[in-house]
């Protein structure tokens, strides 16, 4: 239920995730996404227009995404969260360690 | 007299001295008493002598005289007879037998009537003294017919001569009369015939005058009475031949007299001790020759022992003059020398007073007083040095006492705050606790707070008293605090309590503990009581709470305590206390005891008062009654938890059976979604459900069964008015979500761990979690609480 699209944007790498990242989508999303993991030079922002839902698995996503990326001295910004996604960001204090465009 | 002996009392001096009197006195008492009875008895002696020597002297001088008297009159009778026929030899003889005895008062030589023919009837030649010479006559006469008298008559009769009774010899020519006694002999001629008769007259009172100048004693008297007791010789000269000694026996009954007189009668010699006319004598008679008279000398006492009362009341007043003036002195003496013990009491009395620097006098001695002084000197040092030291002592106990109180404060503050705040479940549970220290701080503890819609409660009761069990008190608090802020079920958080205080015991106290956790919801209790005393249950009646065997905690880091479980009914009370309750006591040392908690529990129960805080205050009064004035002798704890709720209805109910397989999420999500809606969760609210719920399943898909082997997940959704309720059942193997530990949500991104986070999110979007193994399932409960009516849960 999750479409996961990745490209390159103004010199950033732009992931774009449309649907519920629940645990199940993880799996598939994982894949798709551990590209970014190796991203080196570049942002990464993630765009969550169109994302309706997360758990703690998709959470895990994003959080080895960002630990990559500081190591490299990157950064990962999140787009356009929804009220219910931010509530679990919130809730976990992910909305301290990720930055928001 | 009361003042008198407060005056011995208050004074040393005269109290000694009146000691030292008082021996003497009775030494000399008794020395004196001896001495006194002995002399009394040596006078006694030689008054007896005495007397008796002076009335030998006079019987035999009056003898003596007797004897002349009788000599005379023998020899006049011889030369009478020689020459009976010249009638005028008669006047010769007469007349010269007073020549020669002139202490003889008459004689008269009488014949039988017309003896000499010429003479005529009477012939009787008499001579007598008249002043100093001597007048002889013939006395007979009609008017003086002698031959009839006594005198006359009697030797004739008896046929001896004799002694007449005294009688009154009446001189008609110088109308003078004389009391006398005569001695008369008959003269007999040849032929025996009684020719005539020779008179002799002894004075009375020449005779009276001759015993009275014998006077041993100044007031003693002589007294001769004759044959027949008549008075010869008396110092009252009425009672002379007019009186005998008898007559005044006749009118006073005197035994002592009558005997002296009987005994005077017959002629005995000797001595009595008796009262006479009120004075009591001594009375010594002997008989007086052949004259059948007795005399006696009377010896008053006060002049026989006169000289020795004298002496003896000389005596006594040197005695008890001696005796006073050395009480005097003694007092005067004693009183100079404790003089300096009187400046030492007055100096004592300023150092006393607070004067602590006065100034001690030197009285430069060596004796006992001398020493007083000295130590007291050393006293006086000492106290200024204890008193600085008492200063410095009571400083810090005041700053002990104030830390005390303080700290008194800080562990009061520890507890939480009467009445309970509980918010949002005041209407569902009740509670009301009260813990009185028996010192300043106390090791009794209670402790409760809500999380996860489950009452959190403690009680606890630490080994001994005062500030080391306040400190072990106050650490078994926030160990209670950390240990059950993430974990739920008792028996582990003592578990783990156990061990973390057994490690930093050093001293080997230890704690009884009771820890319960109620779920609110379902009145569901799990409990584990560490060595504590049971509560009771006060609901449809009093019982108590069974409680497993459980050491206590502290002093065994590895002992694994015991999980039990109960259902508490709505309107049930929970009391729990220390054994300050069971075993506070009264003034005989009995206990308030187990029973009494019953009896007061079960009395509130039908008063209907098992309202936490009146059951509480019922149970307070009563032990206050029977502890009276007693010191209160341990801390003093009581908690009491009503669990009130009333269940709602179950309005929807629904369920799922999933695989263990992630691929089933989305089934998950879109039941979890039509229940969410059934129940009118809005839509925030609902999305936060969901992803929780989702966490507690694919937990249980990824754990609960090895890797590899199949099972199901059975998730039931159940609401009431008031919450909605997930419950996840697996049968894999047993696993417990809710003790892992939650995530630090403050760490930077480096820091934070991939793990963790679904247990965070779960507890962070339910109201509660709840982990039970039943029947070999885990059953995890999950609710979230609906707010349908806004306006009421804000309250």
């Amino acid at each position: 239920m999750l479409k996961t699209t990745i490209q390159e944007q103004d010199g950033n790498v732009v992931a774009i995730l449309e649907g519920n990242l629940d645990t199940a989508a993880s799996v598939e999303a994982e894949k798709v996404m551990s590209p970014l993991c190796d991203v080196e030079g570049k942002d990464i922002i993630i765009d969550c227009t169109d994302l309706e839902y997360i758990s703690s698995a998709g959470l895990r996503i994003f959080l080895t995404i960002l630990q990559s990326a500081q190591e490299k001295d990157g950064h990962v910004y999140i787009k356009n969260i929804n009220d219910n996604v931010r509530a679990i960001f919130a809730i976990t204090g992910f909305s301290n360690i990720f930055e928001f465009v | 007299m009361k003042e008198i002996l407060d005056y011995i009392r208050r004074k040393l001096s005269v109290r000694v001295s009146l000691w030292v009197v008082m021996f003497a006195a009775v030494i000399f008492i008794a020395a004196l008493s001896f001495l006194f009875y002995q002399s009394r008895e040596a006078v006694r002696q030689e008054s007896i002598s005495r007397a008796t020597q002076i009335l030998d002297k006079t019987s035999l001088r009056v003898e003596g005289i007797l004897n002349r008297v009788e000599v005379a009159s023998d020899m006049t009778k011889w030369l009478v007879q020689r020459h009976p026929d010249h009638a005028d030899s008669m006047f010769v003889y007469s007349r010269g037998m007073l020549i020669n005895n002139p202490d003889f008062y008459n004689c008269s030589i009488a014949f039988e009537p017309y003896y000499f023919k010429d003479k005529g009837r009477y012939f009787s030649a008499y001579t007598k003294h008249i002043g100093d010479s001597l007048r002889t006559i013939q006395g007979g006469s009609d008017n003086y017919q002698y031959f009839f008298m006594d005198w006359y008559l009697m030797p004739t009769l008896l046929d001896r001569p004799c002694w007449t009774e005294p009688y009154m010899d009446l001189d008609v020519t110088t109308n003078t009369s004389e009391m006398l006694s005569s001695y008369c002999q008959a003269i007999k001629d040849g032929q025996g015939r009684v020719i005539g008769i020779i008179n002799i007259g002894l004075s009375l009172s020449w005779l009276s005058q001759t015993i009275s100048a014998v006077k041993p004693y100044p007031n003693s008297y002589s007294i001769m009475i004759s044959r027949g007791g008549t008075y010869f010789v008396h110092p009252d000269s009425t009672k002379i031949t007019r009186q005998t000694i008898f007559t005044q026996t006749i009118e006073q009954p005197d035994t002592a007299l009558s005997a002296l007189g009987h005994a005077m009668q017959r002629g005995e010699e000797g001595m009595k001790q008796m009262n006479i006319n009120g004075q009591d004598s001594y009375v010594f008679y002997k008989p007086l020759g052949q004259t059948g008279c007795s005399m006696a000398i009377v010896c008053p006492e006060s002049d026989i022992f006169g000289g020795f009362e004298r002496l003896r009341r000389t005596v006594m007043a040197i005695v008890i003059v001696g005796l006073l003036l050395m009480l005097y002195l003694f007092t005067r003496l004693i009183t100079r020398e404790l003089n300096p013990l009187r400046r030492l009491a007055k100096e004592a009395e300023t150092i006393a007073s607070g004067k602590l620097d006065a100034e001690l006098p030197d009285f430069q001695r060596i004796d006992e007083i001398g020493q007083l002084s000295h130590s007291f000197g050393n006293m006086q040092q000492s106290l200024v040095k204890y008193i600085e030291e008492l200063k410095e002592t009571t400083a810090q106990k005041a700053s002990i006492e104030s830390d005390l109180r303080i700290a008194s404060e800080i562990q009061m503050g520890m507890l939480p705050s009467m009445p309970p705040k509980l918010g949002e479940y005041s209407n569902d549970v009740q509670l009301y606790a009260s813990l009185t220290p028996a010192k300043e701080v106390g090791g009794d503890l209670f402790d409760f707070y809500i999380r996860d819609e489950k009452l959190f409660f403690c009680i606890g009761d630490v080994s001994g008293k005062g500030v080391p069990a306040s400190l072990f008190m106050s650490v078994t608090r926030s160990t209670f605090r950390t240990v059950s802020a993430h974990e739920s079920m008792p028996d582990r958080i003592v578990t783990t309590m156990n061990k973390t205080i057994a490690d930093m015991n050093k001293r080997n106290m230890f704690v009884t503990l009771f820890v319960g956790v109620l779920d609110i919801p379902t009145g569901r209790l799990h409990y584990c009581n560490a060595g504590h005393d049971a509560p009771l249950l006060v609901g449809v009646g009093v019982g108590e709470l069974p409680c497993d065997s459980n050491i206590p905690v502290g002093f065994m880091p590895k002992w694994k305590y015991t999980l039990q479980e109960a259902q508490i009914f709505s309107g049930t009370t929970i009391l729990l206390f220390t054994d300050g309750l069971t075993e506070a006591m009264d003034a005989d040392d009995a206990q308030f005891s187990m029973q009494r908690v019953n009896d007061v529990a079960a009395q509130a129960l039908s008063q209907q008062h098992q309202d936490p805080c009146q059951l509480i205050e019922q149970m307070t009064d009563a032990v206050h009654q029977f502890v009276g004035d007693a010191e209160q002798s341990d801390d003093l704890t009581m908690m009491a938890i009503q669990y009130v709720k009333q269940q709602s209805d179950v309005l929807m109910h629904m369920n799922i059976v999933l695989a263990n397989d992630i691929k089933e999420v989305p089934r998950l999500t879109a039941f979890v979604e039509e229940a969410c809606e059934a129940v009118g969760l809005q839509p925030d609210e609902t999305a936060l459900v969901k992803v929780a719920i989702e966490e507690a399943v694919v937990n249980v898909m990824n754990y609960a069964y090895p890797p590899g082997t199949r099972g199901n997940v059975a998730i039931e959704a159940a609401s009431n008015d008031v919450r909605l309720k997930f419950t996840v059942i697996d049968s894999g193997k047993p696993f417990d979500p809710t003790v892992q530990r939650g995530v630090d949500t403050t760490l930077p991104a480096k820091e934070r761990h991939i793990g963790g986070l679904g247990i965070h999110i779960m507890r962070q979007n339910m109201d509660s979690i709840n982990y039970e193994r039943v029947d070999n399932h885990n059953v995890l409960t999950l609710r979230k609480k609906l707010k349908k009516n806004p306006q009421n849960s804000k309250t």
